[in-house]
C-alpha cells in the first residue's frame, strides 16, 4: 500500500513538469502578453510598454523564460511573481485556496448528502411515481444551467431577504463573537453551495440507482430476501455496501475537480475564491499566476484520483487481494 | 545654581504646556478631534455642512491590485489610491476646474514657463509627519523614474521634456518648462504625494514598483489623503478610514471626511450588483447597464433611493478603416506598402468610400436598440460629458441611405452582377470584416446594426468578436484586420490637450494610421501641429476653436466613423448629503470626504 502511494506520487513529477510546459507554450502562442492588456488605456504610450516588458522579462525569447521559471520552481519552489498584484503567486494563490475548497467542499456535501438517500429511494421503488417524479426533478436539475440557477437563487435571496445576496462575509463579520461568525459564513454559503452542489446531482443520484438496481438483481440479495430480512435491511446493509464501488471512483473525480468547478457561482455569488483568482489572470495573460494555479489545480485532481482509489482499496477487500 | 536651573526649566515646560493648551483652543477644534487643526487648513465648500458618523458602502466589479497611486494601471486601483493620497491640486468635477489641495496657491510667471506652489503649512501625512516640499520633490523624482513606467509619465513630460523642479524652502515648489504648458496644473493634479520618509528606502533599494501594495499591513501604509486604510480582504473588501491628520475642514472648522469608513465592496457580476443595491446591501455603483435603466427608475419610489441622470458618458465609440503602411522592415511586405490588401486598401483610402460608409449607419436604430434609447448620437472624442469642448455643430455625414448609394455609384461601385453585392470599379465584390472586443455586449451588437445597414447599401460586411488580446496585437502590432469598432474612454481633466494618443500622427492610438514617422496626409499634418498648439498654454475661447478644428479635420475626411454615445443613470441611495454624482471619474466618489449621512437617514 505504501509503496503504492509513493509509486502514484513520484509519478506526478514528471506529470507537473510536462503541464508546466504545456501550460506555458498555450499562453505563449495566444496573441499578447500582460502588457497588451495594459495598452487600452491610451495614457499608456508604446515606450512604457516595452519598459514594462523589460522589467518583468517578457522580452526574452518564451525558451528563456520558461528554463528561469524551471529553475527557480525546482530549486527553490518559488512559483515567481505575479504581474498584476506585485505579489508572490503563492501569496495570491493562497488567499483563494481556502475559499474555494470551503464552498466547493459544502458543494459535495449537498450532492452527495442529497444524490445517495435519492438514489437509494428511485431504486428501491423501481419505477414507481416516487422514482420518476425523482428522475425529472434530476433532469429538471440537470438541464438549468449554473448561471441561471445561481441568479434564481440570488434573486429569491434579495427578494426574500432570508439569505444574504451573495458574498462571504458581512461587512461586520469582524465584530462578531466567534459563534457569530460562524454562523454568518453558514448564512452566506447556503445559496453558492447548493447552486454548485444541484449541477452533478442529477448524474450522482442516477449513477446511485443504477449501480443499487443491479446488485439487487443478484442472486445473494434474493438470499437475504428469501431468509426473510425486510426490505430496509436488505437494501441498506446488504446491497449498498456492494453498490457504493463505482460511487466511490466518482467521488474521487469530485475530490480532483474541487478547484475549478465553482467559477461561475464564484462570480455570481461574489464568493473571493481561486476560481476567480485563475479567470482574472487568464484574462489579464498574468502567466505565472496562471502556471501557479494550473498546477495546483492539477496537484489536487491527482491527489483526489490518490484518495479515491486508496478508499476503494479500503472498501473492497477484491481490489486489495489483486 | 543648579536649583535655579530646575525652576526654570520647570517654569519652561510649564510655558510650553500653557502655549500647548493655548493653540488648542485656538484652532477650536470639535470635541473628538484628536489632533489640533493644521496652520493653514483647507476650507472646502460645500452645499450643506454635515455630521461625523456612518459608512458609506460602494459595489465595485474588481479591487485594487496595488495602493501605490504612481504604479496603479487600472481604475479599481487608483479609484482607492486616490482617496488615499492627495496631490498639490485636485480636481473639482462639478465645476470641471482644479482647485487648492495641498498646495494652498499656485502662481505662474508672466511668460508662463515658471509655476511657484505655495504649500499648506502645517499639512501632515498620516502619521503625524508634516509634508513639505522635500516630499513633493521625492514623489516626483520617482514620477520621472524611467525603469517604473508609470501612467503618469507621458502627461509630466510636455513637448518631450521633464520638468525642472526645486524647493527654495520647505513650503515652496518651484516648476520650470522650456514651452509653456496648457495641462502643467492637471499634470500636477495626477501626481499624489508620497511620504518621503517612508518609502525613499525601497525606491532607493530598486523595490518601489511592490512597494504599498494590496499585502501591505494597513498601519504601516502612511497616506497624504483624507483616508487611511483599514483593512484589505482580497476579492472582497477594501475599508477606509478618515485620516486624523487630513488638512480639510469644513465651514465650521470640523475636520473631514465626516464619514466613519468608505468601503469598496467586491461584486464581480453586474446582475447581483443592482440586487445588492435593491437590497440596501450596498449604497450606490457605478457599474451601470443602459438596460436595466428603466428598471432603475420603476424600483424609485420604494426603494429609498435617487436616479441621477448625467447625460453623455465621456466613452466615445466609433470604428476605422485600416489605413496602416508597414513601418517596420522585416515583415512580408516592404516598408511603406499598406498593410491590407491592396484592393480594399484602394477602397478604406477613398474618403468617399468612406462617407458613403457613415452615411449607411443608422445612429437612431443603434441607440433606440443597443441602448434602450439612453443614448445620443456623438461626432467626436469630445462627447457631450467634455462641456468645455464639445462642438454640437459637426461636418461629419449622417445617416442617409440614397445618399450613401448615389455616392457609391458615383465613385464606380456599382452591383453589376444583381447579386446585391457592389463591386469596385475593377470588379472586385465589397466585402470587409469588422472586429470587436468579444467581452463587449453592447459593441458586438453595434457591430451587428453597420452589418444590417451596410448590407442595405450593398457593401457585405462580417462580424468578427475576438479575445481582447488579439484585437489589440492586430490593431497595434501585426495590423491584420480590415476594420474594428472600438471606443476611448474618459480622462481627467476633460480636455483635447489628453487625447494626444489620438489625435497625433506619431501616437500608437492613432488607429487608423499608427506611428507614422512624419504625417503621411496634409491633413494630418494639421492636426499634428494644431495639437502641438492645444498644450501650449493659451486661453480657453482660443482653445475651444482649436478644438473644433481637429474634430472638423476628421469629421471631413472620415477617419472613424462615429457611432453613439451611451447615457449614465446613477442610482444612489437618497440619506446621504453632499453626494454629488459627475460624468468625470470617479462620478461617485469624487467628492466622498464631504459626504455625510444626514440626520434622518441613521441607522
Amino acid at each position: 500500500m505504501r509503496t503504492y502511494v509513493l509509486r502514484r506520487l513520484l509519478q506526478l513529477i514528471p506529470l507537473l513538469l510536462a503541464l508546466v510546459v504545456l501550460t506555458f507554450l498555450l499562453l505563449k502562442l495566444a496573441p499578447g502578453d500582460y502588457a497588451t492588456g495594459l495598452a487600452e488605456n491610451p495614457q499608456v504610450s508604446a515606450e512604457t510598454l516595452d519598459a514594462m516588458r523589460h522589467r518583468f522579462g517578457l522580452d526574452q525569447p518564451w525558451h528563456v523564460q520558461l528554463v528561469l521559471y524551471l529553475k527557480n520552481l525546482i530549486l527553490h519552489l518559488d512559483l515567481g511573481q505575479s504581474f498584476s498584484r506585485q505579489q508572490p503567486v503563492t501569496t495570491v494563490l493562497r488567499e483563494g485556496l481556502l475559499n474555494t475548497l470551503l464552498l466547493a467542499l459544502a458543494g459535495a456535501l449537498v450532492t452527495w448528502g442529497l444524490a445517495i438517500p435519492l438514489g437509494v429511494l428511485a431504486a428501491a421503488r423501481h419505477n414507481s411515481g416516487v422514482d420518476r417524479a425523482l428522475s425529472v426533478v434530476a433532469f429538471l436539475g440537470l438541464s438549468v444551467p449554473e448561471v441561471l440557477s445561481g441568479l434564481l437563487l440570488l434573486m429569491l435571496a434579495a427578494r426574500t431577504g432570508w439569505f444574504p445576496v451573495g458574498g462571504m462575509r458581512s461587512l461586520d463579520w469582524d465584530t462578531l463573537p466567534l459563534a457569530g461568525r460562524a454562523l454568518d459564513l453558514l448564512r452566506h454559503l447556503v445559496l453558492p453551495a447548493l447552486t454548485v452542489g444541484l449541477v452533478p446531482l442529477a448524474s450522482r443520484m442516477r449513477q446511485m440507482r443504477a449501480s443499487l438496481l443491479d446488485v439487487l438483481r443478484l442472486d445473494y440479495v434474493v438470499t437475504a430476501r428469501a431468509k426473510g430480512l425486510g426490505e430496509g435491511a436488505v437494501v441498506w446493509k446488504h446491497a449498498l455496501r456492494n453498490a457504493l464501488n463505482p460511487l466511490i471512483t466518482l467521488f474521487g473525480y469530485t475530490l480532483g475537480s474541487l478547484l475549478s468547478g465553482s467559477l461561475v457561482a464564484e462570480i455570481i455569488f461574489s464568493w473571493p475564491g481561486l476560481g476567480r483568482v485563475t479567470y482574472e489572470a487568464i484574462l489579464a495573460r498574468d502567466q505565472y499566476l496562471v502556471v501557479g494555479s494550473v498546477l495546483l489545480a492539477a496537484v489536487v485532481l491527482v491527489l483526489g484520483n490518490l484518495v479515491a482509489d486508496v478508499l476503494l482499496l479500503a472498501a473492497d477487500p477484491r481490489i486489495r487481494d489483486d | 545654581m543648579r536649583r535655579l536651573t530646575t525652576v526654570l526649566m520647570g517654569l519652561a515646560t510649564l510655558l510650553a504646556l500653557g502655549a500647548a493648551t493655548g493653540s488648542t483652543a485656538r484652532s477650536a477644534r470639535p470635541p473628538g478631534d484628536p489632533v489640533p487643526a493644521p496652520l493653514e487648513p483647507m476650507r472646502v465648500s460645500m452645499r450643506e455642512p454635515g455630521v461625523p458618523g456612518g459608512r458609506f458602502v460602494l459595489g465595485v466589479t474588481n479591487d485594487a491590485r496595488t495602493f501605490n497611486p504612481i504604479m496603479s494601471n487600472e481604475s479599481s486601483s487608483s479609484d482607492v489610491s486616490d482617496r488615499l493620497f492627495t496631490a498639490l491640486v485636485e480636481y473639482d468635477n462639478a465645476a470641471q476646474q482644479p482647485v487648492p489641495a495641498l498646495a494652498r496657491s499656485w502662481e505662474f510667471s508672466r511668460d508662463g514657463l515658471t509655476c511657484t506652489w505655495h504649500l499648506r503649512r502645517g499639512a501632515c501625512f498620516s502619521d503625524g509627519h508634516p509634508i513639505t516640499s522635500q516630499d513633493v520633490l521625492f514623489t516626483f523624482a520617482v514620477a520621472y523614474d524611467t525603469t517604473l513606467h508609470q501612467s503618469v509619465f507621458e502627461l509630466l513630460t510636455p513637448h518631450g521634456q521633464k520638468m525642472q523642479l526645486s524647493a527654495p524652502d520647505s513650503y515652496t515648489v518651484v516648476m520650470r518648462v522650456v514651452r509653456p504648458y496648457a495641462l502643467l496644473v492637471h499634470a500636477v493634479g495626477s501626481v499624489r504625494i508620497l511620504p518621503r520618509h517612508v518609502l525613499e528606502p525601497a525606491w532607493r533599494a530598486g523595490h518601489f514598483a511592490s512597494a504599498y501594495g494590496v499585502g501591505t499591513p494597513p498601519e504601516s501604509l502612511v497616506t497624504s489623503g483624507p483616508w487611511v486604510l483599514k483593512q484589505f480582504v482580497a476579492r472582497e473588501k477594501t475599508v477606509l478610514a478618515r485620516n486624523p491628520y487630513w488638512f480639510g475642514v469644513d465651514a465650521r472648522g470640523r475636520r473631514l471626511p465626516y464619514l466613519d469608513e468608505l468601503v469598496f465592496l467586491v461584486v464581480p457580476d453586474q446582475n447581483a450588483l443592482w440586487l445588492k443595491f435593491q437590497t440596501g446591501e450596498i449604497d450606490a455603483f457605478d457599474n451601470v447597464k443602459a438596460e436595466d435603466y428603466r428598471a432603475y427608475e420603476r424600483g424609485r419610489q420604494s426603494g429609498g433611493y435617487v436616479v441621477h441622470d448625467l447625460g453623455s458618458a465621456l466613452t466615445s465609440n466609433f470604428f476605422w478603416f485600416n489605413l496602416n503602411t508597414v513601418k517596420r522592415p522585416g515583415g512580408p511586405r516592404p516598408v511603406g506598402q499598406p498593410c491590407v490588401d491592396p484592393v480594399k486598401y484602394a477602397w478604406f483610402g477613398n474618403r468617399d468610400f468612406r462617407r458613403a460608409v457613415s452615411m449607411a449607419v443608422d445612429r437612431d436604430a443603434i441607440i433606440r436598440s443597443v441602448f434602450f434609447g439612453e443614448g445620443v448620437r456623438n461626432w467626436s472624442l469630445m462627447t457631450p460629458g467634455y462641456r468645455l469642448f464639445h462642438t454640437p455643430r459637426t461636418v461629419a455625414p449622417d445617416y442617409d441611405p440614397a445618399g450613401a448609394k448615389a455616392l457609391l455609384a458615383r465613385i464606380g461601385f456599382r452591383d453589376r452582377n444583381g447579386d446585391g453585392v457592389v463591386e469596385d470599379p475593377k470588379g472586385n465584390p465589397v466585402r470587409f470584416t469588422l472586429e470587436t472586443n468579444a467581452s463587449s455586449n453592447p459593441r458586438v451588437q453595434m457591430c451587428n446594426f453597420v452589418r444590417d445597414d451596410l448590407a442595405r447599401v450593398g457593401i457585405q460586411c462580417t462580424v468578427t468578436p475576438v479575445d481582447f488580446n488579439t484585437l489589440i496585437n492586430n490593431m497595434r502590432e501585426d495590423f491584420d484586420y480590415d476594420a474594428i469598432l472600438g471606443g476611448l474612454g474618459a480622462a481627467v481633466p476633460p480636455d483635447p490637450g489628453m487625447g494626444g494618443n489620438f489625435y497625433r500622427s506619431r501616437a500608437v492610438s492613432h488607429f487608423w494610421n499608427t506611428r507614422q514617422a512624419r504625417p503621411e496626409t496634409p491633413q494630418e499634418a494639421r492636426l499634428d501641429s494644431l495639437f502641438d498648439e492645444i498644450v501650449l498654454l493659451r486661453p480657453l475661447p482660443e482653445r475651444q476653436r482649436i478644438s473644433a478644428e481637429m474634430d472638423r479635420i476628421i469629421d471631413e475626411q472620415c477617419w472613424v466613423i462615429w457611432l453613439p454615445t451611451m447615457k449614465i443613470k446613477l442610482p444612489v441611495r437618497d440619506r446621504f448629503g453632499n453626494l454629488h454624482p459627475t460624468i468625470l471619474p470617479h462620478r461617485l466618489i469624487w467628492n466622498i470626504e464631504r459626504v455625510f449621512v444626514k440626520p434622518q437617514g441613521r441607522r
